[in-house]
Order: C-alpha cells, then sequence, then structure tokens
C-alpha cells in the first residue's frame, strides 16, 4: 500500500508544523487496519500494517524527539515494538506455505511411485504402500509446519494483547497530544502546546 | 541493529527544507557507511545494517519529497526501493537459515531429514538473493546512487535559500 498523499505541507514552514501533518496522517493509516487486523486470516492486512507501523516508525526516527512532546519518543518505540512482532508474525506467514508445498511436493513423488507400482492395474492395492519408502523428510515438514503454525498463533494472540494495551494506554491520542508539542530547550525539554505561549 | 545517527543542526524551527537537507546528507552517509562486505552470508550483521539504512533514507526521501524535485527525486528513490528489495531478498533467507539451523537441533533425528531438505532450499534461496544483491550494489555505483543523493541534498539547501550548504553538500562530496 502507497503512503497517502499529505495535503498542504509546506517546504518553507517549519519542520515541526509539516512533520506534525506527516506524523498525524501515518498514525491515521495505522489505525485504519482495525477492525481487519482483528482476525487472524487476514493475513494482508497484518502484512500492510506493519509496513504502515514502519512508515510512521521512521519519520518519528527523526522528527520525536526534535519536534514533539516528550511523549512521542515513548510513542516510537511502542510502534517498534510492534512493528517488529508484526514482522514475525510475517515470517510465519510466509514461510509457512513453502514448507506445506514442499511436503505436498514429497506428498506427489511418493503418489507417483505408487501408481508405478500399481502397473495399470484397475484399481490401487493398499498393500503397496507398505513397499513405498518411509516418508522421512515429511515427517520433519509436518513438524516444521506444525510448530510455525503454533507459533503464529501465540504471536497473533500477543499482537492482540498488544493491541489492546495501546488502545487501553491511549496511545493514539496521547501521541496526537504530542505532536502538538514543541520542545522547549530553555525548560531543558519541557514541553509546551503550539500557540501556548510560544 | 545500528542506532539511527543524530542529525546535527535539526531542530523543530527549521525550515521543513533545510531539514530535508541535513537528514538527508546523514542519512546517505550511514547507507554508504554499511555498504561494506554485505556480500559476506558468514556475517549477516553487515547486510542487516545495510537495510535499516536504506529503510530508513527510503522513509526520510518520501518524508521531504514535497522539498525535492521531483525529477530528481523519483529516479533516487526508484534506485533506493531497488537496493532495498535486493537487500530484503537476502535479509529473509539470513534470518529464515538462523532459525531454521536452532530448530533443526532441537528437533528429533526422525524429524531431521525433513528439516533439513527444507533448510537446502532456503540456502539456494540465500545465494539467489545474493547475487542479486550483487547486481543492485554494482548498479548502485554505476547509476551514481551517492552523487544524486548528494545533488537531492543540494536542492533542498537551495531551496532553503542555503546556497552555502548546497555548494557543501555537492562539493565536499560523500565520495
Amino acid at each position: 500500500m502507497k503512503p497517502g498523499k499529505v495535503k498542504n505541507l509546506d517546504p518553507d514552514g517549519s519542520l515541526a508544523a509539516n512533520a506534525e501533518k506527516v506524523v498525524s496522517a501515518r498514525l491515521d493509516e495505522l489505525w485504519s487496519f482495525v477492525p481487519d487486523v482483528l482476525d487472524p486470516a487476514n493475513v494482508e492486512e497484518l502484512h500492510e500494517m506493519r509496513i504502515a507501523a514502519k512508515r510512521l516508525r521512521y519519520v518519528l526516527e527523526v522528527t520525536a524527539e526534535t519536534c514533539f512532546g516528550p511523549y512521542a519518543v515513548a510513542a516510537e518505540k511502542r510502534i517498534k515494538r510492534l512493528q517488529d512482532l508484526l514482522g514475525e508474525i510475517h515470517d510465519c506467514d510466509v514461510q509457512y506455505p513453502r514448507v506445506d508445498a514442499l511436503r505436498r511436493e514429497l506428498e506427489g513423488e511418493a503418489a507417483s511411485q505408487l501408481r508405478e507400482m500399481a502397473q495399470g492395474s484397475a484399481d490401487l492395492d493398499p498393500g503397496l504402500v507398505a513397499s513405498l519408502e518411509p516418508a522421512t523428510e515429511e515427517r520433519g515438514l509436518v513438524t516444521l509446519a506444525t510448530y510455525l503454525r503454533a507459533r503464529r498463533e501465540l504471536l497473533y494472540d500477543q499482537f492482540v494483547a498488544m493491541w489492546n494495551d495501546l488502545e487501553r494506554d491511549g496511545l493514539r491520542a496521547r501521541l496526537k497530544f504530542a505532536l502538538s508539542e514543541r520542545p522547549d530547550a530553555a525548560a531543558g525539554g519541557l514541553a509546551q502546546t503550539v500557540g501556548g505561549g510560544r | 541493529m545500528a542506532k539511527a545517527r543524530p542529525i546535527p543542526g535539526l531542530s523543530a524551527d527549521i525550515s521543513y527544507a533545510h531539514a530535508a537537507a541535513l537528514t538527508i546528507e546523514v542519512r546517505s552517509e550511514e547507507l554508504f557507511a554499511h555498504s561494506e562486505g554485505v556480500l559476506d552470508t558468514q556475517d549477516i550483521t553487515r547486510l542487516h545494517a545495510m537495510r535499516v539504512s536504506t529503510r530508513r533514507l527510503r522513509a526520510v526521501l518520501e518524508f521531504y519529497a514535497p522539498c525535492l524535485p521531483r525529477e530528481q527525486l523519483r529516479p533516487a528513490l526508484k534506485e533506493v526501493r531497488r537496493l532495498a528489495d535486493a537487500l530484503g531478498a537476502r535479509r529473509d533467507p539470513d534470518v529464515e537459515l538462523q532459525a531454521l539451523t536452532q530448530f533443526a537441533g532441537a528437533v528429533g533425528p526422525q524429524d531431521r531429514p525433513g528439516v533439513e531438505r527444507f533448510i537446502e532450499g532456503t540456502r539456494r534461496q540465500q545465494a539467489e538473493a545474493n547475487a542479486d544483491l550483487a547486481v543492485a550494489l554494482e548498479a548502485m555505483v554505476a547509476d551514481d546512487l551517492r552523487g544524486r543523493l548528494e545533488e537531492l541534498a543540494a536542492a533542498a539547501a537551495i531551496r532553503a535559500g542555503l546556497e552555502d550548504q548546497a555548494l557543501a553538500s555537492e562539493g565536499t562530496q560523500l565520495r
């Protein structure tokens, strides 16, 4: 998914004013994947949410400390953890079908062997299965697929718990507020809101 | 993972275009600083560091796009994306092999042949991705990505009315 175009950016305006608009838009994009991602079957949406988290995180990496209130730095760290977790889920989603495809390939090879053994018989004798070489490789692949599936489920549960924590802690609203604050260098990093006496 | 380098001179009040010049210069330096030894599959941390640098650079190019001349930004961004894709395609099997090797060590002897068979495929994938990466790295040099990025930083500086910095960006050259 391409990042949404942010309107009214001004190269002559301050970094903070422009960054506020961009971060706010990227934050909304991240949240736009809810509730879709709360269904574990929505693999593509989870993947796109990871990309949205990455975009938000890297803009915050440059601007959080410099441009915004202190919560922006804390939010960046939490979004990075979210991105990492979604990345691990994505790895499982990519690897599992490949393991399954190889297992099916081996199954296909074994089926071809059985067909050859049948040699034109009208039906396949179940007793021929005993003549097949033991499916040692298939066994390991089934184990690996089972592991990936269980790990994916575990990671997904962690994702839901993490997302609920972000919602409960009000990350979106708190970050939006921090975007409206500017660091006050004179006060040693204390922030003040835009229009609040600056 | 290598931490992002701080951007000297960056502050909330400087212009967006000025910030673009400062940031692109530092993120470009980071990219080339991490470009050594990335084809070595025995030390996968180097490739990871360059990949992260590429992602950071891509993100800032997109973030500062309104401050940059479109006709200069598009080819540079395309080149950075191509490089990022090639690095990502190598990184995926790197990570997978690390996890699979650990997994193979943990399973019983009856499961190991299947896991080893899958590992063989991932190794082939890593080798193919490394060959593609070598081509992308050559293209990075041949297409003078470094020069393009310096020109972008200089264009942003000029946009910000900082002709002196523009000259420094193009003159000192990261080359």
